[in-house]
């Protein structure tokens, strides 16, 4: 458990943080209906940039992650690299009933159970694919554990396995790089 | 110029590679042996018109793995030149030096089937993941996922 840090740069990185989320898109193999969803979160009927919204290209500028889709087994070390190189504090959505579980593809010869095997995941959306007030409903929850972290000091206190530990019941899972 | 191609012209030249059949209007069959395919594919390109090469596909019917190559030219006839390859020892020569695409499909194939293609310069993994175990063909109707067996990726660990 993390001692929240108070100072006025500190809180002021926090405010900065929550208002303006910046955000990678990955596609771990998904059918592109769920990255459609997304452009058309982008666009002016929905406009998330007015927001404080981005969509960036790269997960070194990001704060949270969304990972459309299921995850290949070509895919997962990929993933579980553009994961690592988000800096902290960040967030995973996984996106659709693919993320969630794999969805049609569930059970095939070529897939990761979940994305929750490879990079831990915050949130879930439903649908297939959600709408884009689902995905910015998403991101809005997201908001608010990065506001709840913030004021925790840490993601510690939501009791988050790692995605690479063993837990002492139920399944757990390793990444093999 | 040369007399139009038609399904009887195919059917006069291409019988002394196997048995010819008429699947439907614009599409022809023809069974033939590994050993003929290069010569075959040889003639339709040259002697038919047959420049193109839409795909190879391959068909598990439980006691041997068909391989099918479906060719096309501009008179927009379909031929497919049939394989019959026995489970146990599937091997055939590449037409990747006829048709250089061909290789593409000859490593899909080998990845997915275990069909191996004799002569083929690249015959390295293409579809499947780096970590995927050797002689483990998931497309055939008889394989399935040993659990013992890690196909790479993630290790998921179940107590």
């Amino acid at each position: 458990m993390g001692v929240p840090d108070t100072g006025m740069s500190q809180r002021l990185v926090n405010w900065a943080r929550a208002k303006s989320p910046w955000i990678t898109v990955y596609n771990s193999g998904a059918c592109n209906a769920c990255d459609i969803e997304i452009i058309a979160c982008l666009m002016p009927r929905f406009d998330v940039e007015r927001f404080g919204i981005l969509v960036k290209g790269s997960p070194r500028h990001a704060d949270i992650l969304i990972v459309t889709g299921h995850v290949t087994l070509k895919q997962a070390s990929r993933l579980r690299r553009v994961w690592e190189q988000m800096p902290e504090p960040k967030y995973v959505i996984a996106m659709g009933a693919c993320g969630a579980s794999g969805g049609v593809f569930h059970g095939l010869y070529h897939m990761v159970e979940s994305v929750d095997c490879v990079v831990p995941v915050d949130v879930y959306v439903a649908g297939c694919p959600p709408r884009p007030d689902e995905i910015i409903n998403a991101v809005v929850t997201c908001l608010n554990l990065l506001e709840e972290d913030a004021a925790h000091g840490g993601k510690e206190w939501r009791q988050k396995k790692p995605a690479t530990g063993v837990d002492a019941e139920g399944k757990s899972c390793t990444v093999v790089s | 110029m040369t007399r139009p191609v038609t399904v009887e012209t195919i059917a006069e030249r291409m019988k002394e590679f196997g048995t010819v059949e008429q699947v439907r209007k614009n599409r022809i069959r023809i069974r033939t042996v590994p050993d003929k395919i290069h010569d075959a594919i040889t003639t339709a390109q040259a002697m038919l018109g047959f420049d193109r090469l839409i795909t190879i596909s391959t068909v598990d019917n439980g006691e041997t793995l068909e391989l099918l190559y479906h060719l096309i030219g501009s008179h927009r006839i379909i031929i497919s030149l049939s394989l019959d390859l026995p489970r146990d020892k599937p091997v055939t020569p590449t037409v990747s030096d006829l048709l250089p695409p061909a290789g593409i499909y000859e490593r899909q194939i080998h990845d997915l089937f275990g069909i191996t293609f004799e002569g083929n310069p690249n015959m390295k993994k293409i579809i499947l993941n780096e970590g995927w175990p050797e002689n483990e063909y998931p497309l055939r109707k008889d394989w399935k996922p040993n659990a013992g067996v890690f196909y790479g990726g993630i290790k998921v660990e179940r107590m």
